[in-house]
């Protein structure tokens, strides 16, 4: 079944747009439709990313109702092996856009909520998508609550940081709960010892501490900070563990496994 | 008259009938409701409230029912009673007082085609 997932976590550097693009080009690779959306418009970052040139429309246009959801979506298919569709839309880094997009009222935020879930019914329903990513901007900011709104599943990305872990409950807690949504976390960054503990027992743990279920583990791996950057290892790297995790992550997606 | 309709028709048929006057109790009564509530019988449905964004940090602040019910009129943009009901699975009535409060309080608006009474954000014409 098609669907809207939205990749947020309580603090920055947690590895949303890592996971996101990683999670959506498996699913491409593997012949699906998909398309992800930048959504952190205070600090954009797939334009740098994906390094693509001669984008002329932004996801901040489709929002401010200024322009048509298929003049925003970039083919960069060509990019991931196999014969799935990879679409991207990105938010305006250019710090005018930052600026424009910081200022909005609440009015201007309901509709926004409003073009977002009109996504099921042009890109999921008329298009067939088969998936949704939308990479938010971390904590409780205005632009990733009604991307949480508007998903039907949500990606939590945490680490074991203190903090990290005390504001993850609570916002799971106190702005998950309330939405009802659907939510699976993923523990990023997480050192070797820990990471060879038994899975089902990592799994337990977290499952005690957030009360909702795990997704999957990814250990701390120099070679993602090696890259600097540059993202798909999907694409660059097939055989790497970390492929071999989001690839075992996109298959829970894709068969509704996580419980 | 009833005792021919009785001979001549099947049970289900009469039940069918006794829903359909019920329902129509259900709209009167719902209607009387909100003249009471606005105190005015002239103005049957204006809102006292004025007009007020239906956003993610007003669905935030709100009591846990009303959440309920605003956040499946989001997803559907606009509905009847009995569509929430569907969703939320909770009795149509208790939709129908929920709807009816979010459009006292600006929420929402409501527009009666015929028997039916359909709820919906109002997006685009506000602000």
């Amino acid at each position: 079944m098609s669907k809207i997932i939205a990749v947020h976590s309580y603090k920055g550097g947690t590895g949303k747009t890592l996971l996101s693009v990683n999670l959506a080009a498996t699913l491409a690779k593997n012949g699906k439709k998909v398309c992800i959306f930048d959504l952190d418009f205070r600090a954009p970052s797939l334009f740098a990313i994906l390094k693509t040139e001669n984008v002329e429309f932004w996801v901040n246009d489709y929002l401010n109702n200024t322009c048509d959801i298929n003049k925003v979506l970039v083919d960069l298919s060509s990019r991931i092996p196999g014969n799935g569709k990879f679409f991207v839309s990105f938010a305006n880094p250019a710090t005018e856009a930052i600026r424009d997009m910081s200022s909005k009222d609440r009015k201007w935020e309901m509709r926004a909520l409003g073009r977002l879930l009109a996504l099921k019914e042009s890109l999921l329903r008329d298009q067939k998508f088969d998936y949704l990513f939308f990479d938010t901007s971390p904590g409780l900011q205005y632009s990733s609550i009604n991307a949480i709104v508007a998903a039907d599943f949500v990606i939590v990305a945490t680490t074991a940081d203190r903090s990290d872990v005390d504001g993850t409950k609570r916002m799971l807690q106190e702005l998950y709960n309330l939405f009802e949504k659907k939510t699976g976390l993923v523990l990023n960054k997480v050192l070797d010892s820990s990471a060879t503990a038994k899975k089902s027992e990592m799994s337990a743990k977290v499952k005690t501490v957030y009360q909702v279920p795990m997704l999957g583990i990814v250990p701390c791996f120099c070679e993602i900070l090696r890259a600097e950057g540059n993202l798909i290892f999907v694409q660059d790297k097939p055989d790497h563990p970390f492929t071999k995790i989001i690839a075992e992550m996109a298959r829970k997606i894709d068969n509704n496994e996580v419980n | 008259m009833i005792k021919d309709e009785i001979l001549t028709k099947r049970p289900i048929s009469i039940l069918e009938k006794i829903e359909e006057n019920l329902e129509k109790l259900n709209e009167k009564m719902e209607v009387m409701i909100e003249i009471q509530k606005n105190g005015n019988g002239n103005q049957r449905s204006a809102p006292t409230l004025p007009d007020a964004p239906l956003d993610v940090m007003t669905l935030l602040s709100m009591p846990d029912h009303l959440r309920k019910t605003a956040m499946a009129i989001c997803r559907c943009g606009r509905a009847t009673a009995e569509e929430i009901a569907e969703q939320t699975r909770r009795a149509r009535a208790v939709e129908s007082a929920y709807l009816n409060q979010l459009v006292f309080m600006g929420y929402l608006k409501k527009e009666r085609k015929g028997r039916k009474a359909y709820f919906y954000v109002d997006r685009e014409t506000q602000g």
